[in-house]
């Protein structure tokens, strides 16, 4: 198979969204100090919070401040796969170039991949921006942390997201707004996910819930790789989750998605929103 | 030589349009809405045929049905061989775009940057990209625009980029829906000898194109289909229509075969 022209579509698309971000030219500097004010105000509430009975409840034996600079983090991650495909959606719709788009040589579910590179690499960088601050300023422990495995981690996460993200696109392209997927993949994840609190906090019922949510298995080994130097064996099963997710997630996303795009061209609400 | 398009029996159905939260079920409700009905006609390659008609004639309908942005209701619609429905990728392949409503382009980006992306997506590589885009540039006298945000350029200047954009990958065949709608006079005419002169008589290009301006179907078509609440009362070259109708004037033609507008109660 020749991905040599997948791979430049790709390329295409990610080099219009910079340029498109790039004529905004303050957006970056603003994001940049909009994550230094998130890592303080996340310092000091955990200098608040914080005690030796709190510290002993966290799973992985570290302060409230690592635990919930990396929830936060990945809850951005996250909230990119789940909003980015539908907000490319959305734009392409309103200055009339999904029509443009989808007359070209150029399948959808490339378009789609394509419309996400950007902002997962923009979480990426805010990522590095957050944990940056957080070690400079903040003394976030890192010195131990083992990347190899979290990047793992991070790697499975964003194909597991991917798919959550395609199936709230589904509901934007055939509903037009007020997404409840959306609202209901990134609430119940931010409740049950682990993000700000520990997941055994919860009452069992949503304990269970939790399993459900690939957010859940991501957070749990990513602090484990970052905080408490976990090897790579001991993240694999949450791994092993996160790519069954991905398994099921993808297709069914884009399978969802292909049936919308019919329903819309059969009924000619493509261009509606 | 065989005919480039190919229409068959084209049914299309909309579910009819609602007000409130039933808007939002619109792709889910039952198609009702008679669009087109029974619509037939062969175009010969290298032609010019201009769709014809009222408002709601069909005539938007049928050329996104043919640029695979439509799925028909019944029959079939082919582009040089291949199934709308069937292969719209081979479909994609040989047409190319152009709407007289909007660019659909990154306004943020300039004409050249927007011409390069769109050239990728349709499978052009760097060096033929940028050739492409310098030929046609020329062509269509985008030279000082090209580097230029597009929202900074004038609408005859975004409608030459986008037809522009509808070739950069050499189709045989143009769809064009009301190409000169938001254009001055003096902007239509120049848009209009450019398709004749610089496309269908140099490039040998088919042209689809809807339009209300009798002055450009009399310029351009070598056919011409009218429509009439989807359905098709003709498809003749404007010579035949005036024979048929016993008529001297395009006008007067078209008026004798559409039905007369029923009184106002």
């Amino acid at each position: 198979m020749n991905l040599y022209r997948p791979l430049r579509k790709l390329m295409a698309i990610l080099r219009r969204d910079w340029l498109i971000t790039r004529s905004y030219r303050i957006t970056f500097l603003v994001e940049m100090l909009e994550a230094l004010m998130g890592v303080a105000s996340f310092y000091y509430l955990s200098k608040f919070v914080q005690t030796e009975a709190l510290a002993r409840t966290l799973p992985q034996g570290h302060d409230y401040f690592s635990f919930a600079i990396v929830g936060f983090v990945f809850f951005d991650y996250l909230t990119v796969a789940v909003v980015a495909v539908e907000l490319s959606l959305r734009e392409a719709r309103e200055n009339g170039a999904l029509e443009a788009l989808l007359v070209t040589q150029t399948p959808v579910p490339l378009l789609l991949a394509g419309s996400s590179l950007y902002p997962f690499l923009s979480a990426s960088l805010r990522t590095l921006v957050y944990l940056g601050w957080a070690v400079l300023v903040f003394d976030f422990p890192v010195t131990s942390a083992n990347w190899p495995a979290a990047a793992t981690v991070l790697l499975a996460s964003v194909l597991a997201f991917a798919g959550l993200g395609i199936l709230s696109a589904s509901y934007i392209l055939l509903f037009k707004r007020g997404n409840p997927a959306r609202w209901a993949i990134l609430g119940i994840s931010a409740l049950v996910g682990g993000v700000m609190y520990p997941v055994a906090v919860l009452p069992e019922p949503l304990q269970w819930l939790a399993r459900l949510t690939p957010i859940s298995y991501s957070l749990e080994a990513v602090r484990s790789a970052l905080l408490a130097s976990a090897s790579f064996a001991s993240v694999w099963p949450s791994v092993r989750a996160l790519l069954l997710f991905a398994a099921v997630l993808l297709p069914l996303s884009l399978a969802v998605f292909a049936w919308s795009l019919r329903r819309t061209k059969m009924a000619g609400t493509l261009t509606h929103f | 030589m065989a005919p480039v398009l190919i229409v068959e029996n084209l049914f299309k159905y909309f579910p009819p349009a609602q007000t409130g939260w039933r808007a939002m079920l619109q792709p889910l409700a039952r198609a009702t809405l008679r669009a087109l009905a029974a619509v037939s006609f062969t175009q010969e390659p290298g032609t010019a045929m201009a769709l014809v008609g009222p408002n709601g004639a069909g005539k938007s309908t049928l050329l996104r049905i043919l640029a695979t942005l439509l799925l028909p209701t019944r029959g079939t619609a082919r582009v040089a061989g291949f199934d709308v429905v069937r292969h719209p990728a081979e479909v994609r392949r040989r047409i190319g775009v152009h709407s007289g409503t909007d660019g659909g382009f990154y306004a943020r980006l300039t004409a050249r940057e927007n011409l390069r992306f769109f050239a990728t997506l349709n499978n052009l590589r760097d060096a033929e990209a940028r050739a492409r885009i310098a030929e046609l540039a020329e062509w269509l006298h985008l030279g000082p625009a090209l580097d230029r945000q597009v929202r900074t350029l004038s609408t005859g200047t975004v409608h030459r980029l986008s037809l522009a954009r509808a070739l950069l990958h050499r189709p045989p065949v143009l769809l064009l829906d009301e190409p000169t709608r938001s254009l001055d006079p003096l902007a239509a005419a120049s848009f209009r000898r450019l398709l004749r002169e610089e496309l269908m008589d140099r490039e040998g290009i088919t042209v689809l194109f809807s339009s209300h301006a009798l002055e450009e179907v009399r310029a351009l078509a070598d056919r011409i289909l009218l429509l009439d609440s989807g359905r098709l009362l003709a498809c003749a070259s404007p010579a035949e229509l005036l024979r048929r109708t016993a008529t001297d004037t395009l006008e007067a033609a078209l008026a004798r075969l559409l039905p007369s507008p029923e009184p106002a109660p």
